[in-house]
Protein backbone atom coordinates (compact mmCIF):
# COMPACT_ATOMS: atom_id res chain seq x y z
CA UNK A 1 0.00 0.00 0.00
CA UNK A 2 2.88 2.35 0.81
CA UNK A 3 4.20 1.91 -2.70
CA UNK A 4 0.95 3.11 -4.25
CA UNK A 5 0.72 6.24 -2.17
CA UNK A 6 4.25 7.05 -3.27
CA UNK A 7 3.23 6.77 -6.91
CA UNK A 8 3.20 10.16 -8.63
CA UNK A 9 1.06 11.83 -11.27
CA UNK A 10 3.54 10.66 -13.89
CA UNK A 11 4.17 7.12 -12.68
CA UNK A 12 0.93 5.72 -11.29
CA UNK A 13 -0.52 2.89 -13.39
CA UNK A 14 -4.07 2.17 -14.44
CA UNK A 15 -3.94 -1.14 -12.50
CA UNK A 16 -2.98 0.69 -9.28
CA UNK A 17 -5.91 3.07 -9.65
CA UNK A 18 -8.32 0.28 -10.47
CA UNK A 19 -7.70 -1.52 -7.18
CA UNK A 20 -7.01 1.48 -4.95
CA UNK A 21 -9.12 1.98 -1.81
CA UNK A 22 -11.25 5.13 -1.93
CA UNK A 23 -9.68 6.71 1.14
CA UNK A 24 -6.21 6.16 -0.33
CA UNK A 25 -7.28 7.64 -3.61
CA UNK A 26 -8.73 10.68 -1.81
CA UNK A 27 -5.32 11.43 -0.30
CA UNK A 28 -3.46 11.52 -3.63
CA UNK A 29 -2.12 15.03 -4.31
CA UNK A 30 -3.69 15.12 -7.78
CA UNK A 31 -7.26 14.83 -9.05
CA UNK A 32 -8.47 11.37 -10.06
CA UNK A 33 -11.55 10.75 -12.19
CA UNK A 34 -12.54 7.23 -13.22
CA UNK A 35 -15.12 6.61 -15.93
CA UNK A 36 -16.81 3.48 -17.18
CA UNK A 37 -17.17 2.77 -20.88
CA UNK A 38 -20.36 4.88 -21.03
CA UNK A 39 -18.60 7.91 -19.53
CA UNK A 40 -20.36 7.53 -16.17
CA UNK A 41 -18.29 8.82 -13.25
CA UNK A 42 -17.30 5.91 -10.99
CA UNK A 43 -14.31 7.45 -9.20
CA UNK A 44 -14.06 11.12 -8.18
CA UNK A 45 -11.49 11.70 -5.52
CA UNK A 46 -11.49 14.33 -2.80
CA UNK A 47 -8.61 16.31 -4.38
CA UNK A 48 -10.55 16.75 -7.61
CA UNK A 49 -13.78 17.55 -5.76
CA UNK A 50 -12.02 20.28 -3.78
CA UNK A 51 -10.51 21.86 -6.91
CA UNK A 52 -13.84 21.81 -8.73
CA UNK A 53 -15.86 22.89 -5.70
CA UNK A 54 -18.27 19.98 -6.05
CA UNK A 55 -19.61 17.34 -3.70
CA UNK A 56 -18.30 13.95 -4.93
CA UNK A 57 -21.66 12.31 -4.21
CA UNK A 58 -23.39 14.53 -6.79
CA UNK A 59 -20.73 13.82 -9.40
CA UNK A 60 -20.57 10.05 -8.93
CA UNK A 61 -23.05 8.38 -11.26
CA UNK A 62 -23.31 11.42 -13.57
CA UNK A 63 -22.18 11.57 -17.17
CA UNK A 64 -18.78 13.21 -16.69
CA UNK A 65 -18.34 14.84 -20.12
CA UNK A 66 -21.88 16.28 -20.01
CA UNK A 67 -22.39 17.30 -16.40
CA UNK A 68 -18.95 18.31 -15.14
CA UNK A 69 -16.32 18.49 -17.86
CA UNK A 70 -17.84 19.58 -21.14
CA UNK A 71 -14.54 21.30 -21.85
CA UNK A 72 -13.01 17.85 -22.34
CA UNK A 73 -15.87 16.70 -24.56
CA UNK A 74 -13.96 17.18 -27.81
CA UNK A 75 -11.29 15.50 -29.88
CA UNK A 76 -8.60 16.47 -27.39
CA UNK A 77 -9.85 14.24 -24.57
CA UNK A 78 -13.19 12.41 -24.89
CA UNK A 79 -12.60 11.37 -28.49
CA UNK A 80 -9.18 9.96 -27.63
CA UNK A 81 -10.72 7.49 -25.18
CA UNK A 82 -13.02 6.36 -27.99
CA UNK A 83 -10.19 6.05 -30.51
CA UNK A 84 -7.36 4.65 -28.37
CA UNK A 85 -8.12 1.59 -26.20
CA UNK A 86 -4.52 1.68 -24.95
CA UNK A 87 -3.85 5.23 -23.85
CA UNK A 88 -1.29 6.88 -21.59
CA UNK A 89 -0.72 10.50 -22.50
CA UNK A 90 0.01 13.72 -20.63
CA UNK A 91 -1.40 16.88 -22.23
CA UNK A 92 -1.43 20.52 -21.19
CA UNK A 93 -5.00 21.75 -20.79
CA UNK A 94 -7.03 24.59 -19.35
CA UNK A 95 -9.87 23.64 -17.01
CA UNK A 96 -12.59 25.93 -15.73
CA UNK A 97 -12.42 25.00 -12.07
CA UNK A 98 -14.99 27.13 -10.23
CA UNK A 99 -15.29 28.98 -13.58
CA UNK A 100 -11.70 30.23 -13.37
CA UNK A 101 -9.48 29.36 -16.34
CA UNK A 102 -6.89 27.10 -14.73
CA UNK A 103 -3.91 25.71 -16.65
CA UNK A 104 -3.38 22.07 -15.69
CA UNK A 105 -1.74 18.90 -16.92
CA UNK A 106 -4.02 16.00 -17.71
CA UNK A 107 -2.92 12.39 -17.84
CA UNK A 108 -5.25 10.17 -19.84
CA UNK A 109 -5.09 6.49 -18.96
CA UNK A 110 -6.91 3.54 -20.51
CA UNK A 111 -6.12 -0.09 -20.96
CA UNK A 112 -7.98 -2.99 -22.56
CA UNK A 113 -7.42 -4.99 -19.40
CA UNK A 114 -9.05 -2.41 -17.08
CA UNK A 115 -12.80 -1.67 -16.99
CA UNK A 116 -12.35 2.00 -15.99
CA UNK A 117 -10.65 4.84 -17.84
CA UNK A 118 -8.87 7.47 -15.76
CA UNK A 119 -8.21 11.18 -16.06
CA UNK A 120 -5.61 12.56 -13.67
CA UNK A 121 -5.46 16.30 -13.06
CA UNK A 122 -2.35 18.13 -11.81
CA UNK A 123 -2.39 21.87 -11.25
CA UNK B 1 -22.77 19.13 3.86
CA UNK B 2 -25.45 16.90 5.27
CA UNK B 3 -27.71 16.14 2.37
CA UNK B 4 -26.82 16.70 -1.31
CA UNK B 5 -25.03 19.80 -2.39
CA UNK B 6 -25.16 23.23 -0.79
CA UNK B 7 -26.19 26.34 -2.71
CA UNK B 8 -22.74 27.23 -4.01
CA UNK B 9 -22.16 23.70 -5.21
CA UNK B 10 -25.52 23.67 -6.94
CA UNK B 11 -24.65 26.90 -8.68
CA UNK B 12 -21.28 25.51 -9.77
CA UNK B 13 -22.94 22.30 -10.96
CA UNK B 14 -25.43 24.38 -12.92
CA UNK B 15 -22.67 26.32 -14.68
CA UNK B 16 -20.55 23.22 -15.28
CA UNK B 17 -23.45 21.52 -17.04
CA UNK B 18 -24.94 24.52 -18.92
CA UNK B 19 -25.08 23.64 -22.64
CA UNK B 20 -24.14 27.20 -23.60
CA UNK B 21 -20.83 29.01 -23.23
CA UNK B 22 -20.29 31.94 -20.88
CA UNK B 23 -17.11 34.02 -20.65
CA UNK B 24 -16.45 37.12 -18.59
CA UNK B 25 -13.63 39.36 -19.85
CA UNK B 26 -12.10 42.75 -19.14
CA UNK B 27 -11.49 45.46 -21.77
CA UNK B 28 -8.31 43.80 -23.04
CA UNK B 29 -9.97 40.40 -23.37
CA UNK B 30 -8.45 38.78 -20.29
CA UNK B 31 -10.77 36.02 -19.10
CA UNK B 32 -12.06 36.34 -15.55
CA UNK B 33 -14.60 33.54 -15.56
CA UNK B 34 -15.42 30.88 -18.10
CA UNK B 35 -17.58 27.78 -18.05
CA UNK B 36 -16.71 24.35 -19.48
CA UNK B 37 -18.92 24.62 -22.58
CA UNK B 38 -17.09 27.78 -23.67
CA UNK B 39 -13.74 26.16 -22.96
CA UNK B 40 -14.74 23.08 -24.94
CA UNK B 41 -15.00 25.23 -28.07
CA UNK B 42 -12.11 27.59 -27.33
CA UNK B 43 -9.51 25.11 -26.11
CA UNK B 44 -8.86 23.58 -29.56
CA UNK B 45 -8.08 27.09 -30.88
CA UNK B 46 -5.50 27.99 -28.26
CA UNK B 47 -2.38 26.44 -29.82
CA UNK B 48 0.52 28.66 -28.82
CA UNK B 49 -1.70 31.64 -28.01
CA UNK B 50 -2.52 33.01 -24.57
CA UNK B 51 -5.27 30.75 -23.23
CA UNK B 52 -6.24 33.44 -20.71
CA UNK B 53 -7.36 35.99 -23.32
CA UNK B 54 -10.53 35.59 -25.38
CA UNK B 55 -9.41 37.87 -28.22
CA UNK B 56 -6.04 36.12 -28.42
CA UNK B 57 -7.71 32.70 -28.63
CA UNK B 58 -10.00 33.93 -31.44
CA UNK B 59 -7.26 35.86 -33.25
CA UNK B 60 -7.25 33.52 -36.23
CA UNK B 61 -10.93 32.64 -36.51
CA UNK B 62 -12.46 35.97 -35.63
CA UNK B 63 -9.92 38.81 -35.52
CA UNK B 64 -12.87 41.16 -36.07
CA UNK B 65 -14.21 40.49 -32.56
CA UNK B 66 -11.49 42.62 -30.98
CA UNK B 67 -12.15 45.33 -33.59
CA UNK B 68 -15.88 45.26 -32.88
CA UNK B 69 -15.26 45.51 -29.15
CA UNK B 70 -12.64 48.28 -29.41
CA UNK B 71 -14.85 50.17 -31.83
CA UNK B 72 -17.81 50.06 -29.44
CA UNK B 73 -17.75 53.56 -27.94
CA UNK B 74 -20.67 53.39 -25.47
CA UNK B 75 -19.85 52.42 -21.93
CA UNK B 76 -22.36 49.58 -21.93
CA UNK B 77 -24.53 47.73 -24.39
CA UNK B 78 -24.58 44.86 -26.86
CA UNK B 79 -21.42 44.82 -28.98
CA UNK B 80 -22.62 42.00 -31.20
CA UNK B 81 -25.55 39.61 -31.12
CA UNK B 82 -25.15 36.14 -32.56
CA UNK B 83 -22.03 37.15 -34.48
CA UNK B 84 -20.93 34.14 -36.51
CA UNK B 85 -17.49 32.69 -36.15
CA UNK B 86 -16.30 30.07 -38.62
CA UNK B 87 -13.97 27.58 -36.97
CA UNK B 88 -11.97 25.37 -39.27
CA UNK B 89 -9.09 23.52 -37.71
CA UNK B 90 -8.34 21.18 -40.53
CA UNK B 91 -5.07 22.91 -41.32
CA UNK B 92 -3.74 22.57 -37.79
CA UNK B 93 -5.46 19.57 -36.29
CA UNK B 94 -6.39 16.34 -37.93
CA UNK B 95 -9.97 15.21 -37.79
CA UNK B 96 -11.78 18.20 -36.30
CA UNK B 97 -14.88 19.07 -38.30
CA UNK B 98 -15.43 22.71 -39.24
CA UNK B 99 -18.11 24.40 -37.19
CA UNK B 100 -19.88 27.71 -36.76
CA UNK B 101 -20.14 29.41 -33.38
CA UNK B 102 -22.50 32.25 -32.54
CA UNK B 103 -21.06 34.88 -30.21
CA UNK B 104 -23.02 37.51 -28.31
CA UNK B 105 -20.89 40.08 -26.54
CA UNK B 106 -22.35 42.51 -24.01
CA UNK B 107 -20.33 45.33 -22.49
CA UNK B 108 -21.28 45.81 -18.83
CA UNK B 109 -19.00 48.71 -17.99
CA UNK B 110 -15.71 50.23 -19.20
CA UNK B 111 -13.68 47.21 -18.10
CA UNK B 112 -16.12 44.31 -18.00
CA UNK B 113 -17.99 42.37 -20.64
CA UNK B 114 -19.69 39.01 -20.86
CA UNK B 115 -19.79 36.77 -23.92
CA UNK B 116 -22.21 33.97 -24.75
CA UNK B 117 -21.12 31.24 -27.14
CA UNK B 118 -23.11 28.51 -28.80
CA UNK B 119 -22.48 25.97 -31.53
CA UNK B 120 -24.86 26.68 -34.44
CA UNK B 121 -23.21 24.49 -37.08
CA UNK B 122 -26.34 22.44 -37.69
CA UNK B 123 -28.62 25.48 -37.89
CA UNK B 124 -26.32 27.21 -40.38
CA UNK B 125 -26.30 24.18 -42.65
CA UNK B 126 -30.11 23.95 -42.48
CA UNK B 127 -30.45 27.66 -43.05
CA UNK B 128 -28.25 27.51 -46.11
CA UNK B 129 -30.34 24.76 -47.62
CA UNK B 130 -33.56 26.58 -46.82
CA UNK B 131 -32.25 29.79 -48.37
CA UNK B 132 -31.28 27.93 -51.50
CA UNK B 133 -34.60 26.17 -51.70
CA UNK B 134 -36.43 29.44 -51.15
CA UNK B 135 -34.50 31.21 -53.89
CA UNK B 136 -35.14 28.34 -56.22
CA UNK B 137 -38.85 27.91 -55.60
CA UNK B 138 -39.61 31.61 -55.56
CA UNK B 139 -37.88 31.88 -58.90
CA UNK B 140 -40.07 29.07 -60.19
CA UNK B 141 -43.15 31.08 -59.33
CA UNK B 142 -41.93 34.52 -60.33
CA UNK B 143 -40.42 33.80 -63.65
CA UNK B 144 -41.06 30.81 -65.77
CA UNK B 145 -39.02 31.43 -68.87
CA UNK B 146 -35.89 29.79 -69.99
CA UNK B 147 -35.16 26.58 -68.16
CA UNK B 148 -32.56 24.28 -69.56
CA UNK B 149 -33.06 20.64 -68.66
CA UNK B 150 -30.56 17.85 -69.09
CA UNK B 151 -30.35 14.18 -68.26
CA UNK B 152 -27.19 12.84 -66.64
CA UNK B 153 -26.15 9.22 -66.17
CA UNK B 154 -25.21 7.94 -62.73
CA UNK B 155 -21.55 8.32 -63.83
CA UNK B 156 -22.02 12.04 -64.43
CA UNK B 157 -22.14 11.89 -68.26
CA UNK B 158 -24.68 13.98 -70.21
CA UNK B 159 -27.06 11.79 -72.21
CA UNK B 160 -29.69 14.33 -73.22
CA UNK B 161 -30.49 18.06 -73.16
CA UNK B 162 -33.51 20.08 -74.27
CA UNK B 163 -33.59 22.91 -76.81
CA UNK B 164 -33.53 25.61 -74.11
CA UNK B 165 -30.07 24.45 -73.16
CA UNK B 166 -28.67 25.62 -76.47
CA UNK B 167 -30.66 28.84 -76.26
CA UNK B 168 -29.30 29.57 -72.76
CA UNK B 169 -25.65 28.52 -73.13
CA UNK B 170 -24.96 28.56 -76.87
CA UNK B 171 -23.70 24.97 -76.79
CA UNK B 172 -25.41 22.54 -79.17
CA UNK B 173 -26.84 19.21 -78.19
CA UNK B 174 -24.18 17.33 -80.17
CA UNK B 175 -21.40 19.17 -78.40
CA UNK B 176 -22.82 18.21 -74.99
CA UNK B 177 -23.84 14.56 -75.26
CA UNK B 178 -21.13 12.31 -73.89
CA UNK B 179 -19.38 15.08 -71.98
CA UNK B 180 -19.01 14.78 -68.21
CA UNK B 181 -20.41 17.47 -65.92
CA UNK B 182 -16.86 18.28 -64.87
CA UNK B 183 -16.10 19.11 -68.53
CA UNK B 184 -19.11 21.39 -68.79
CA UNK B 185 -18.69 23.09 -65.42
CA UNK B 186 -14.98 23.40 -64.77
CA UNK B 187 -13.60 24.31 -61.35
CA UNK B 188 -13.36 28.00 -60.65
CA UNK B 189 -11.77 29.69 -57.68
CA UNK B 190 -14.52 32.30 -57.59
CA UNK B 191 -17.39 29.83 -57.03
CA UNK B 192 -18.87 28.80 -53.74
CA UNK B 193 -19.00 25.04 -53.68
CA UNK B 194 -16.90 22.03 -54.54
CA UNK B 195 -16.46 20.37 -57.90
CA UNK B 196 -19.15 18.52 -59.86
CA UNK B 197 -18.13 15.11 -58.56
CA UNK B 198 -18.72 16.34 -55.03
CA UNK B 199 -22.01 18.01 -55.98
CA UNK B 200 -23.28 14.82 -57.61
CA UNK B 201 -22.35 12.93 -54.48
CA UNK B 202 -24.33 15.41 -52.37
CA UNK B 203 -27.31 15.15 -54.74
CA UNK B 204 -27.22 11.35 -54.51
CA UNK B 205 -27.05 11.58 -50.72
CA UNK B 206 -29.69 14.28 -50.15
CA UNK B 207 -31.93 13.82 -53.19
CA UNK B 208 -30.98 17.16 -54.71
CA UNK B 209 -28.30 19.82 -54.72
CA UNK B 210 -28.57 23.46 -55.63
CA UNK B 211 -25.75 25.83 -56.49
CA UNK B 212 -25.36 29.16 -58.22
CA UNK B 213 -22.37 30.64 -59.99
CA UNK B 214 -21.21 32.63 -62.97
CA UNK B 215 -21.34 30.50 -66.09
CA UNK B 216 -19.69 31.27 -69.42
CA UNK B 217 -21.72 30.96 -72.62
CA UNK B 218 -20.14 29.67 -75.82
CA UNK B 219 -19.87 33.23 -77.17
CA UNK B 220 -17.72 34.28 -74.19
CA UNK B 221 -20.42 36.24 -72.33
CA UNK B 222 -21.42 35.04 -68.88
CA UNK B 223 -24.57 34.91 -66.77
CA UNK B 224 -25.52 34.14 -63.16
CA UNK B 225 -26.66 30.55 -63.32
CA UNK B 226 -28.72 28.57 -60.82
CA UNK B 227 -28.16 24.87 -61.15
CA UNK B 228 -30.35 22.18 -59.61
CA UNK B 229 -29.21 18.58 -59.65
CA UNK B 230 -31.93 16.09 -58.70
CA UNK B 231 -31.17 12.41 -58.19
CA UNK B 232 -33.34 9.94 -60.15
CA UNK B 233 -34.09 6.64 -58.50
CA UNK B 234 -35.13 3.50 -60.34
CA UNK B 235 -38.03 1.32 -59.24
CA UNK B 236 -35.55 -0.71 -57.17
CA UNK B 237 -34.59 2.42 -55.22
CA UNK B 238 -31.10 2.47 -56.75
CA UNK B 239 -29.66 5.64 -58.26
CA UNK B 240 -30.37 5.58 -62.01
CA UNK B 241 -29.07 9.03 -62.94
CA UNK B 242 -29.67 12.74 -62.43
CA UNK B 243 -31.86 15.47 -63.85
CA UNK B 244 -30.12 18.79 -64.20
CA UNK B 245 -31.93 22.11 -64.49
CA UNK B 246 -30.19 25.38 -65.36
CA UNK B 247 -31.73 28.76 -64.96
CA UNK B 248 -30.49 32.12 -66.21
CA UNK B 249 -30.89 34.52 -63.32
CA UNK B 250 -30.39 38.02 -64.60
CA UNK B 251 -31.46 39.89 -61.49
CA UNK B 252 -28.72 40.19 -58.87
CA UNK B 253 -30.83 40.68 -55.77
CA UNK B 254 -29.89 37.65 -53.81
CA UNK B 255 -29.90 37.20 -50.08
CA UNK B 256 -27.72 34.16 -50.57
CA UNK B 257 -25.08 36.51 -51.91
CA UNK B 258 -25.15 38.53 -48.69
CA UNK B 259 -25.04 35.41 -46.58
CA UNK B 260 -22.09 34.12 -48.54
CA UNK B 261 -20.24 37.41 -48.09
CA UNK B 262 -20.95 37.32 -44.38
CA UNK B 263 -19.49 33.87 -44.00
CA UNK B 264 -16.51 34.25 -46.31
CA UNK B 265 -15.19 37.79 -45.88
CA UNK B 266 -13.02 39.32 -43.23
CA UNK B 267 -15.08 42.01 -41.55
CA UNK B 268 -12.34 44.68 -41.37
CA UNK B 269 -10.40 44.33 -44.60
CA UNK B 270 -12.87 42.78 -47.03
CA UNK B 271 -10.30 40.09 -47.86
CA UNK B 272 -11.40 36.45 -47.84
CA UNK B 273 -11.41 35.10 -44.29
CA UNK B 274 -9.38 32.17 -43.09
CA UNK B 275 -12.15 29.61 -43.44
CA UNK B 276 -12.77 30.73 -47.01
CA UNK B 277 -9.05 30.61 -47.76
CA UNK B 278 -8.83 27.05 -46.51
CA UNK B 279 -11.77 26.05 -48.65
CA UNK B 280 -10.28 27.66 -51.77
CA UNK B 281 -6.82 26.38 -51.00
CA UNK B 282 -8.04 22.81 -50.70
CA UNK B 283 -9.95 23.10 -53.94
CA UNK B 284 -7.06 24.63 -55.89
CA UNK B 285 -4.65 22.15 -54.39
CA UNK B 286 -6.90 19.29 -55.49
CA UNK B 287 -7.11 20.81 -58.98
CA UNK B 288 -3.32 21.04 -59.05
CA UNK B 289 -3.05 17.36 -58.10
CA UNK B 290 -5.57 16.38 -60.77
CA UNK B 291 -4.59 18.64 -63.64
CA UNK B 292 -1.04 19.72 -62.80
CA UNK B 293 -1.50 23.42 -63.65
CA UNK B 294 0.95 25.37 -61.44
CA UNK B 295 -0.24 26.78 -58.13
CA UNK B 296 1.69 29.34 -56.11
CA UNK B 297 1.20 31.01 -52.77
CA UNK B 298 2.53 34.19 -51.21
CA UNK B 299 2.41 34.59 -47.42
CA UNK B 300 2.55 38.19 -46.21
CA UNK B 301 3.11 39.51 -42.71
CA UNK B 302 3.24 43.22 -41.88
CA UNK B 303 6.51 43.97 -40.07
CA UNK B 304 6.43 45.13 -36.46
CA UNK B 305 2.67 45.47 -36.52
CA UNK B 306 2.41 45.10 -32.76
CA UNK B 307 4.53 48.26 -32.53
CA UNK B 308 2.00 50.08 -34.75
CA UNK B 309 -0.87 49.04 -32.46
CA UNK B 310 1.03 49.85 -29.28
CA UNK B 311 2.34 53.22 -30.45
CA UNK B 312 -0.48 54.56 -32.61
CA UNK B 313 -3.46 52.72 -31.14
CA UNK B 314 -5.80 50.00 -32.46
CA UNK B 315 -7.78 52.46 -34.59
CA UNK B 316 -4.66 53.31 -36.60
CA UNK B 317 -3.76 49.61 -36.66
CA UNK B 318 -7.15 48.86 -38.21
CA UNK B 319 -6.70 51.63 -40.78
CA UNK B 320 -3.28 50.23 -41.71
CA UNK B 321 -4.75 46.74 -42.11
CA UNK B 322 -7.60 47.84 -44.34
CA UNK B 323 -5.41 50.15 -46.51
CA UNK B 324 -2.83 47.39 -46.77
CA UNK B 325 -5.49 44.93 -47.94
CA UNK B 326 -6.88 47.44 -50.46
CA UNK B 327 -3.42 48.08 -51.90
CA UNK B 328 -2.74 44.38 -52.30
CA UNK B 329 -6.22 43.64 -53.68
CA UNK B 330 -5.78 46.30 -56.38
CA UNK B 331 -2.40 44.96 -57.44
CA UNK B 332 -3.28 41.27 -57.86
CA UNK B 333 -5.14 39.68 -60.77
CA UNK B 334 -8.85 38.80 -60.61
CA UNK B 335 -7.99 35.10 -60.50
CA UNK B 336 -5.79 35.53 -57.44
CA UNK B 337 -7.30 35.31 -53.98
CA UNK B 338 -6.32 37.62 -51.14
CA UNK B 339 -7.13 36.30 -47.67
CA UNK B 340 -6.56 37.50 -44.14
CA UNK B 341 -5.36 34.51 -42.14
CA UNK B 342 -5.40 36.30 -38.81
CA UNK B 343 -3.89 39.35 -37.13
CA UNK B 344 -1.52 40.97 -39.62
CA UNK B 345 -0.96 37.79 -41.64
CA UNK B 346 -2.30 37.60 -45.18
CA UNK B 347 -1.98 35.23 -48.13
CA UNK B 348 -2.31 35.55 -51.89
CA UNK B 349 -3.25 32.29 -53.58
CA UNK B 350 -2.32 32.23 -57.26
CA UNK B 351 -3.88 29.47 -59.39
CA UNK B 352 -2.20 28.82 -62.73
CA UNK B 353 0.93 30.70 -61.71
CA UNK B 354 4.53 29.51 -61.48
CA UNK B 355 7.11 30.45 -58.87
CA UNK B 356 8.98 33.07 -60.92
CA UNK B 357 5.81 34.99 -61.72
CA UNK B 358 4.68 34.81 -58.08
CA UNK B 359 8.06 36.09 -56.86
CA UNK B 360 7.81 38.98 -59.32
CA UNK B 361 4.38 39.94 -58.01
CA UNK B 362 5.60 39.59 -54.42
CA UNK B 363 8.43 42.03 -55.07
CA UNK B 364 5.97 44.48 -56.63
CA UNK B 365 3.67 44.18 -53.59
CA UNK B 366 6.61 44.78 -51.27
CA UNK B 367 7.43 48.03 -53.11
CA UNK B 368 3.80 49.20 -53.06
CA UNK B 369 3.53 48.63 -49.31
CA UNK B 370 6.85 50.36 -48.59
CA UNK B 371 5.50 53.45 -50.36
CA UNK B 372 2.31 53.62 -48.26
CA UNK B 373 2.12 56.56 -45.82
CA UNK B 374 -0.36 57.19 -43.02
CA UNK B 375 -0.85 60.53 -41.33
CA UNK B 376 -1.29 60.09 -37.60
CA UNK B 377 -1.25 62.38 -34.59
CA UNK B 378 2.24 61.11 -33.82
CA UNK B 379 3.48 62.01 -37.31
CA UNK B 380 3.82 60.10 -40.55
CA UNK B 381 3.71 56.34 -40.36
CA UNK B 382 5.28 54.02 -42.92
CA UNK B 383 5.08 50.24 -42.89
CA UNK B 384 6.92 47.36 -44.53
CA UNK B 385 5.94 43.80 -45.22
CA UNK B 386 7.79 40.48 -45.36
CA UNK B 387 6.76 37.99 -48.02
CA UNK B 388 7.33 34.28 -48.50
CA UNK B 389 6.78 32.72 -51.94
CA UNK B 390 6.26 29.07 -52.74
CA UNK B 391 4.82 26.89 -55.46
CA UNK B 392 3.19 23.46 -55.27
CA UNK B 393 5.65 20.62 -55.90
CA UNK B 394 5.14 16.85 -55.82
CA UNK B 395 6.10 15.63 -52.35
CA UNK B 396 6.11 19.19 -51.02
CA UNK B 397 3.81 21.00 -48.63
CA UNK B 398 2.83 24.31 -50.20
CA UNK B 399 1.54 25.95 -47.02
CA UNK B 400 4.55 24.92 -45.03
CA UNK B 401 6.99 26.00 -47.77
CA UNK B 402 5.37 29.45 -48.00
CA UNK B 403 5.38 29.77 -44.20
CA UNK B 404 9.04 28.77 -44.08
CA UNK B 405 9.92 31.28 -46.83
CA UNK B 406 8.10 34.02 -44.90
CA UNK B 407 10.00 33.09 -41.78
CA UNK B 408 13.29 33.34 -43.68
CA UNK B 409 12.31 36.76 -45.04
CA UNK B 410 11.63 37.88 -41.46
CA UNK B 411 14.87 36.44 -40.16
CA UNK B 412 16.91 38.03 -42.96
CA UNK B 413 15.82 41.49 -41.86
CA UNK B 414 12.17 41.99 -43.00
CA UNK B 415 10.91 44.26 -45.82
CA UNK B 416 11.91 41.60 -48.33
CA UNK B 417 10.73 38.66 -50.39
CA UNK B 418 12.10 35.20 -49.85
CA UNK B 419 11.39 32.53 -52.44
CA UNK B 420 11.47 28.87 -51.50
CA UNK B 421 14.32 26.68 -52.58
CA UNK B 422 12.81 24.14 -55.00
CA UNK B 423 15.31 21.42 -54.14
CA UNK B 424 14.66 21.69 -50.41
CA UNK B 425 10.87 21.93 -50.73
CA UNK B 426 10.55 18.83 -52.88
CA UNK B 427 12.87 16.75 -50.71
Amino acid sequence: MEKIIDATFETIQVGDLQTMRADVCDRLPFGVVGLDSHGITKVYNETEARMAGLDPTTVLGSSFFDAVAQCMNNFMVAQRFEDEPELDAIIPFVLTLRMRPTPVRLRLLASRSAPLRFILVAR
Amino acid sequence: MTKGANEEERLLGFLYAAPVGLVEINASGTIGMINPYAMKHLMPLVGTRDSGNLFAILENCAPELRNLFDGFAAERGTVCDGHRIMVDLRRDQGGAEPKVLACTLVKLDADRAIAGLSDITVQVAQERRLKQAEAWFSSLINDINDYAVGSITSDGVVDGVNASWTKQTGYTRDALIGQTLSDIFPFSAADGNGGMVEQLRLAARDGWHLDEMWYGRKDGSRYWCQRLIAARLGSDGELSGYTLVLRDVTRQTYDTDDLRRLLTQDHLTGAANRARFQQLFEREHRAWLEHGAPLSLIMLDIDHFKHVNDTYGHATGDLVLSCFAKTIAKAIRPTDVLARLGGEEFAVLMPGTGLAEAAELAERLRGLVANMRFETQQGNLAITVSLGCATALPGGDLLRSADAALYTAKRNGRDRVHTMDRAVAAA
